[in-house]
Parts: structure tokens; C-alpha cells; sequence
């Protein structure tokens, strides 16, 4: 057994209640919703968004230029492997040749 | 149908015009693929990718120095669960698109231990050279690289040593 | 492995984002992230509602479907987080009564499948997070980092202890000798 397929498999997304889009797009227009919020969630999600919002655009700049980078470092990792490999190849011929001739 | 011993040819490089990346349909090989590694990096991503490359770590000074004024980088790898999941067929029609003037195959080896096939394509231009295309194919992975931009060959075979890519030491037979 | 683009300026008008289809598109992600972290339906479907609303609020900040992705991920694990720590007082919910959201059977074994996601639920929040970001949403390293705010090294080995500790509570669970 495979444990990080099992716990993949395991956490598998899941679908909120069918209602749930209708919910949301409910609230957003203003229309009164049937269950109110906890309040401490509320006061949550406020103080998450206001730190979220400021530090939003830099942090999302910063993750595109890491996953940039990586992605940079693992091509030339392939690339530079695979010329590596022809290269070594070649310089074992000519060295054959020339004890050879 | 089995592959060992054959030059199996996996294109992913650049386009007929300079700067142009060709576009390849790999959806027949994505499907038999276990696994893939595919990395599109365009001329935006490279400069934004160039900003946080830091020039005091060994490695990433030397990427910095690689990708300066680079339009692409795309890399494609496919590997497969067992050998003959794929075939020379497969990839005879990536390998005719280099089959035209652009285009320059500068070394061809076949490895007999390891089974592994690489050719190395580059596409002179009046400057230098405009493009690169790597094909590499072993019995159970296929790895295509197309590099697009003005590429500076000594920059790349000094990669040795850094990224985890072994020195090139090749030992001399002894004299009789 | 993931393609990585440089997007498309998007449309900077909320309007010209269909929200809806949005909601629709990521509703089970954020979902997901809060249940299989807090394990509590009824307050993670809440959690997922509040992260729309805040969504359809900084719509126009957002500037392509990659970015929205990356933001609903870092709002839903901030909030999910958030709320973690101020329930901590509270007594836990007994996880075998916990019922499971309605979905479609996942392959597998359900027993283990029920057994794991109750070890995940048992790991210190930051860890149980790092575990839902990667498996859940198979997400690297690096970007988990970047969705949390931490390290990458941190993010690697709190994945590396929470794979040790979950293979050694399940095999004692199961009587295995390992797996």
C-alpha cells in the first residue's frame, strides 16, 4: 500500500451541500439568508481579509516568481543533464578513436 | 513493440521562424504517459523567473547568466511504467519537423548500456545560434527540451558539477 | 507537474467575472480544504461561504484564474487556520460521529480512508494543513510555502513527520508491521 495515494484518495475533494452555490449568490445579492453566521466567524473572516488584502498583491507577485524560478532550475537540471550525457559520450568516442588510431 | 536500441525521437523545440516555439500535439503520448514533467517557460516568465534568481548562490548565478535573453524554455518529459509503451512511430513526426534547413543536428549518440538515445539539434542564425532542441529517449522515458532565444553553447556545456549534473570525467584507456 | 503561464491581464471589472461559475468551479476545493481540516460540516460549508463573499468584495484586485485560484487557497487555509486556533478551548468533536459530506464513494478502501482522515484531523494544525494542501490539492512545497507564509524547509520536514507519524499510528491501528 501506497500511503500518500491512500491519504490522497483519503482527501479527496468533496462537494458542499447542493444548496450551497444558491447560498452564497444569495447572500452576495443581499437577500436574507436562513442560517446567520456565527458572529466570531465573521469577526474572523473580517480581520483575515483586511491582512490578506494588503499583503495580497505582493504575496501572489512573490509566489509566481518563486514557482518561476524553480521551474527554471529544473528545466536546465533536464536539459543540462541530457547535453551532459551526449557530451560524455562524445568525448568517450574521440578518446576511443584516438587510442584506437 | 520494443524500443531499446532505437533512436526514438521526441521533439519539443522550436518553431520554422526564429523566436517561434513549435506547438506539438502529445496527447497520444500523455495518455500512455505513468507519469510527465512539462515545463513552458516564455519570455515573461524567464525575466520574472531572472528577478529571483539570486547571483550569490553558485547555481542560480549560473541559470541568471543561461536564461539572459532567452525567449523560451520548454521541456517535456513522458516516462512509462514499461519499456515498448511507446514507439519510433510515435515520434517519427516530431523528429521531421527538424528535418529542414533551420534546423542542424550536431551530435547523435546511441548508449548501449543504458539504452538511451540523444540527439542534439540547433538552429544557426547570423548572430549565433537562435534555438536548441534536445531529444533523449530511453526504453521507458522520453525527454524532448527546446530552448528558443540566443543561446550561448559554452554556457551550457559548463553545466557540470552544478544542478546535480555530474562532471564530464572521462577516463582514458591505458596505453599498451 | 503543473504548467506554469504567465496569465492574461484579466478584465479588472467584477462584473465581467462570472461569479457564479466561479463559485461553482472552486466551491468544492475551498470546501474540502475547511472539512478536511476543522471536520466540522456545518462550519466549514460557513468558512466557505464567508471565503465567497470576500471573494465577490476583491474580485477586481484579482487578475487571472490562476490568481483567483491561488487567493480562494490562501484565504480558505488563513481562515481555516484562524478559526482552529479559536476553537482550541473547545472541547473536540468526536470524529467517529462526525458525518461524512454527501459525495460520490471514493476508490479504495473506505475503512482506511476514514481511519486517515481521522489521523490527519488528530495532527497539530499547521501540519494537518501542510497535508491537506498536498494531497488534497497536490500542491509543491513551494507553493504551500507561499500559501502559508512559511519556509519551504519547515514545509518539507512537518511533511516529512506527519507521513512518519500517520505510517505509525495506522500500522499499530491495523496491527501491521509497516506499510
Amino acid at each position: 500500500m501506497n500511503l500518500e495515494d491512500e491519504i490522497r484518495t483519503a482527501l479527496r475533494r468533496k462537494e458542499p451541500s447542493p444548496e450551497f452555490t444558491e447560498r452564497v449568490l444569495a447572500r452576495v445579492s443581499g437577500m436574507p439568508v436562513r442560517r446567520a453566521p456565527r458572529p466570531w466567524v465573521r469577526w474572523v473572516a473580517a480581520m483575515a481579509a483586511s491582512v490578506l488584502l494588503a499583503a495580497g498583491a505582493m504575496g501572489y507577485r512573490q509566489y509566481q516568481g518563486e514557482r518561476a524560478k524553480s521551474q527554471v532550475l529544473l528545466a536546465i537540471r533536464i536539459a543540462g543533464g541530457k547535453l551532459n550525457k551526449a557530451q560524455k559520450r562524445v568525448q568517450m568516442l574521440n578518446a576511443a578513436h584516438r587510442n584506437n588510431s | 513493440m520494443k524500443t531499446a536500441g532505437f533512436p526514438l525521437a521526441l521533439v519539443l523545440f522550436a518553431g520554422m521562424a526564429a523566436g517561434q516555439q513549435v506547438k506539438w500535439n502529445y496527447d497520444k503520448l500523455a495518455a500512455r504517459a505513468s507519469d510527465s514533467v512539462d515545463v513552458n517557460l516564455d519570455g515573461s516568465v524567464l525575466r520574472l523567473a531572472a528577478k529571483f534568481l539570486s547571483s550569490d548562490d553558485p547555481d542560480q548565478a549560473k541559470a541568471k547568466k543561461l536564461v539572459e535573453g532567452l525567449k523560451g524554455i520548454y521541456v517535456k518529459t513522458f516516462e512509462f511504467k514499461n519499456a515498448g509503451e511507446y514507439s519510433p512511430a510515435d515520434v517519427e513526426s516530431f523528429r521531421a519537423q527538424l528535418h529542414s534547413p533551420d534546423w542542424q543536428r550536431i551530435v547523435g549518440v546511441h548508449g548501449k548500456e543504458d539504452g538511451e538515445d540523444v540527439d542534439v539539434y540547433i538552429k544557426p542564425e547570423a548572430k549565433g545560434i537562435g534555438g536548441l532542441a534536445i531529444i533523449a529517449a530511453e526504453p521507458k522515458e522520453l525527454t524532448l527540451v527546446n530552448i528558443v532565444g540566443p543561446i550561448d553553447l559554452d554556457s551550457l556545456s559548463e553545466l557540470g558539477g552544478h544542478f546535480g549534473i555530474p562532471e564530464v570525467e572521462v577516463e582514458k584507456k591505458k596505453e599498451k | 507537474m503543473t504548467l506554469l503561464q504567465m496569465p492574461e491581464r484579466a478584465p479588472s471589472r467584477t462584473g465581467e467575472w462570472d461569479f457564479a461559475s466561479l463559485v461553482r468551479q472552486h466551491q468544492a476545493m475551498v470546501f474540502s480544504v475547511a472539512w478536511h481540516f476543522l471536520r466540522d460540516r456545518a462550519l466549514a460549508e460557513e468558512l466557505a461561504q464567508e471565503v465567497f463573499l470576500a471573494l465577490h468584495l476583491h474580485l477586481a484586485t484579482l487578475e487571472s484564474p490562476e490568481h483567483i485560484l491561488f487567493w480562494l487557497r490562501k484565504v480558505t487555509t488563513h481562515r481555516a487556520l484562524d478559526v482552529a486556533r479559536s476553537r482550541q478551548r473547545r472541547p473536540i468533536v468526536s470524529l467517529e460521529d462526525a458525518p461524512e459530506p454527501v459525495a460520490v464513494t471514493p476508490p479504495g478502501d473506505p475503512m482506511l480512508g476514514a481511519a486517515l482522515r481521522k489521523l490527519v484531523a488528530a495532527l497539530p494544525a499547521k501540519a494537518r494543513m501542510v497535508v491537506v494542501l498536498r494531497y488534497q490539492e497536490d500542491l509543491d512545497p513551494t507553493e504551500i510555502a507561499a500559501i502559508l507564509g512559511i519556509p519551504i524547509g519547515t514545509v518539507k520536514s512537518q511533511l516529512q513527520r506527519a507521513l512518519t507519524l500517520l505510517r505509525g499510528k495506522l500500522s499499530r491501528s491495523r496491527g501491521e508491521v509497516g506499510l
